[in-house]
């Protein structure tokens, strides 16, 4: 696709196609690839320091910790819930 | 800690809400005050007297002339928000006074500056032309959503959601699976979703307004201008249609849904809603087709962000999020919204 902003500091993300990859460019001329548009974002605004390398790839731990909870701190989401017929 | 972004142009109304009627709305957690002179021209000013704070939207407060006297004692106001007269005496407090807004009006908004005034001139109003010229047709609409407003950005910057949540309206599965561009312009504070799908099917919305059968090349561009103006570039031609080399489209239909996200307070919303196009210039029949449909579409995000405002506000803070690669603009967004509130300027363009 072509690039549709012109301004002389854009930056760019494209997702490439038939991929979960993302493809990164800075406008000094720097690019990478990622799959973590968090990470992408990072990389690109540490100009002119782009990491080199790419961004880091997301940590995999050996074993996953369990979900956490969502925690609902306010009574009006409890007392929203319909009682239970007898 | 605020959410909003302060000295910056917001829309605050529709011009044809305003006019000699008094009309007040909460902007930005500022309640303001809106009438017509005689001229024509929109004014904007606090909406309390300074008196004894009475709204002066509230009847019997009224205007005569181009001064609004308040319905509790009399105090009286003059277009820049000035008092000229209070009762009983003939000597004004200088302290007698409302604020006053900078005010412009452009393309059916008006538009109103919350901050500080001398910072009004060298901010940028972003445009949306279509919604008054010549050449287009545009049906509009305000739908209040009971959400902060950062929920809305991230709703219209991931337009993958119309599949899940507007499926049957404007969501078809290709919105979801096609992959997106996303392109910012740090000096002009612009965020670029860019959305193209070659062989998609047509949903209800498109192929009813334009009369298209069968699937559809469907482009998808978002253009944001942080904080308020987000303006959906869509593109419907048949299969295959793309335009020409020197760039005209004739065999294309071109929408420009533009929607202003103005905040009402930090945990609700004024979403402006609005959908431009350049077909069927004169048919009633696909204007009130437009609008009734969209503002379906509008209402069903108004339910589910309202919902997600309540159980936002109902949960302690610190949950972490996961964004995969649909939320790429979004994020994008977001970071320059973050910017903004920061105190960054936006270039102003030579001419608006």
């Amino acid at each position: 696709m072509n690039d549709m902003l012109s301004g002389e500091r854009v930056m760019r993300v494209n997702w490439l196609p038939g991929s979960d990859r993302l493809r990164g460019r800075c406008h000094c001329g720097a690019e990478t690839e990622a799959e973590d548009p968090v990470e992408m974002w990072e990389w690109l605004l540490a100009h002119p320091d782009h990491p080199a390398g790419g961004p880091p790839p997301a940590p995999v731990p050996a074993a996953l910790p369990p979900p956490p909870a969502h925690l609902v701190t306010d009574p009006a989401q409890i007392r929203r819930r319909p009682p239970v017929p007898a | 800690m605020t959410s909003i972004v302060r000295d910056q142009w917001y829309v605050a109304a529709y011009g044809r809400e305003v006019g000699r009627e008094l009309f007040s709305r909460t902007i930005c957690g500022e309640s303001i005050l809106f009438w017509r002179t005689e001229a024509g021209d929109v004014t904007a000013m606090s909406d309390r007297c300074v008196h004894r704070r009475f709204p002066l939207s509230q009847s019997p407060s009224h205007l005569v002339g181009d001064t609004v006297v308040c319905g509790y004692h009399g105090f009286t106001y003059g277009s820049d928000g000035v008092c000229v007269a209070v009762p009983g005496q003939t000597r004004v407090p200088r302290t007698a006074r409302l604020k006053a807004y900078p005010v412009v009006e452009q393309d059916s908004f008006v538009w109103v500056f919350i901050g500080d005034p001398d910072r009004a001139g060298t901010t940028r109003i972003p445009r949306a032309p279509w919604l008054d010229q010549e050449g287009w047709t545009a049906v509009s609409g305000m739908e209040p959503l009971a959400a902060r407003a950062s929920l809305l950005v991230d709703n219209l910057m991931d337009l993958s959601h119309e599949t899940y949540l507007h499926g049957g309206y404007i969501g078809t599965p290709e919105v979801a699976e096609t992959p997106i561009t996303t392109e910012v312009d740090e000096d002009a504070g612009i965020v670029y979703v860019s959305r193209h799908m070659a062989d998609a099917e047509c949903p209800p919305f498109y192929a009813k307004s334009t009369g298209i059968q069968g699937r559809i090349t469907r482009w998808q561009d978002i253009e944001f201008t942080p904080p308020c103006l987000y303006k959906l570039h869509s593109r419907i031609a048949p299969v295959g249609v793309l335009p020409n080399d020197d760039g005209t489209d004739p065999d294309a239909f071109h929408v420009e849904v533009v929607y202003a996200i103005t905040p009402e307070t930090e945990t609700s919303t004024h979403d402006f809603w609005a959908v431009a196009r350049d077909f069927a210039l004169d048919d009633d029949g696909v204007s009130e087709f437009l609008r009734e449909n969209n503002r379906t579409v509008v209402l069903q995000d108004v339910v589910a962000l309202d919902v997600l405002e309540s159980v936002i506000a109902g949960e302690a803070d610190g949950y972490q999020e996961l964004s995969i690669n649909i939320d790429t603009g979004g994020l994008a967004a977001r970071r320059l919204i973050a910017k903004l509130a920061g105190g960054a300027e936006v270039r102003q363009p030579a001419s608006r």
